[in-house]
């Protein structure tokens, strides 16, 4: 370690209000925004109150000491701090899915009725219609978790086990857009029109990315410990 | 006041104080002590979580401003808001009205004939 590292760690170790955020950032998971803007508001509202301790004539390390005791520790805050973040990530999967969904039933529709030259076996035709049709029950269960965590939160309570059936009908759809990827593909050489067959399989795969990794995240989220009965919502 | 009894009316306060114009974290804590003068001791760390909440739920709105020399993340209530604290009064009102009429029965009221 070299000795401005040394410094910087020795500065570090005599920060109470460092060592709280980093304690509480370590503890967090969500979406990045989410959790770097709360982790944020929380050093911002530590060093508020040092300051005004300081302003009362505290000495400076003791008024840092009082601001991380008033503030809570870690195990105090970390439940209801995680529950927002998990209900964060849950909305963020439920909107990826709510978004990209229709949008690649309306390209998967638009292959079928602009394939006029070619024709979908029966067996491939039936795992078609299934896999729209889970990506759309998948859609409407995620716009209603939407709903649920938003407005509609203020009359109705939010079910804990929420964000968990979130995270597995974000993971249901990733799935069948995997299954919906690897179609196309098979499908493209034998297509007449298969620049569009190829582009959406490449949409489709680009979705998967996006819908699979939110919903891993969500998984793992909604796994930890959070708050219950923390008030509306 | 016990950081325990303060917690169910949490969301209450925090519309209250946000009432007369947007405030940041600290200076809502601020507010709440210094309208209470001192008898309301919140967890200050509690309140970030409710403040995101009460945005998810659209009763708060919030923005980046400056404040001082420092950037900070500044609440207001909106109209949803400004309805659900209506609400919450009344509730009290009601709640503490009803409470009060057992602890303090009016000097007028005729007392209760004991069991035979």
């Amino acid at each position: 370690m070299n000795a401005h590292a040394a410094d910087h760690a020795a500065d570090h170790a005599m920060d109470p209000v460092a060592d709280h955020v980093a304690a509480l950032s370590a503890a967090l998971h969500g979406p990045v925004r989410a959790k770097s803007r709360m982790i944020q508001e929380i050093r911002d509202g530590l060093t508020d109150t040092v300051e005004a301790h300081t302003r009362d004539g505290v000495p400076p390390d003791e008024a840092a000491r009082l601001a991380v005791r008033e503030f809570g520790t870690p195990e105090q805050l970390v439940p209801s701090c995680q529950r927002e973040l998990t209900i964060a990530q849950a909305r963020r999967t439920a909107l990826s899915v709510t978004l990209t969904v229709p949008f690649l039933i309306a390209c998967w529709h638009l292959i079928w009725t602009a394939g006029q030259g070619w024709q979908l076996q029966q067996t491939a035709q039936l795992v078609a219609v299934q896999l729209a049709a889970v990506a759309a029950v998948a859609t409407l269960l995620m716009a209603a978790a939407l709903a649920a965590t938003g407005a509609l939160a203020r009359r109705l309570p939010t079910p804990e086990r929420l964000p968990l059936a979130v995270a597995w009908a974000g993971t249901t759809a990733g799935v069948a857009m995997v299954v919906a990827t690897l179609a196309l593909a098979v499908l493209s050489p034998l297509a007449t029109n298969w620049p569009l067959v190829t582009l959406a399989a490449m949409v489709t795969a680009l979705s998967h990315g996006v819908v699979a990794s939110s919903a891993r995240a969500c998984r793992r989220c909604a796994r930890l410990p959070v708050a219950h009965g923390a008030g509306r919502g | 006041m016990k950081t325990d009894a303060v917690r169910g009316h949490l969301d209450g306060l925090l519309l209250a104080v946000l009432e007369p114009g947007p405030l940041h974290g600290y200076a809502i804590i601020a507010a709440v002590q210094q309208r209470s003068d001192g008898a309301l001791q919140l967890r200050t760390g509690t309140i970030y979580p409710a403040l995101n909440r009460l945005e998810r739920l659209g009763l708060l709105g919030s923005s980046w401003e400056s404040v001082g020399e420092r950037r900070r993340r500044c609440y207001r209530l909106t109209d949803a808001g400004r309805g659900s604290l209506e609400s919450e009064r009344t509730a009290w009102h009601e709640f503490t009205t009803a409470i009060g009429s057992v602890l303090n029965p009016a000097a007028g009221a005729p007392a209760p004939r004991p069991a035979s």
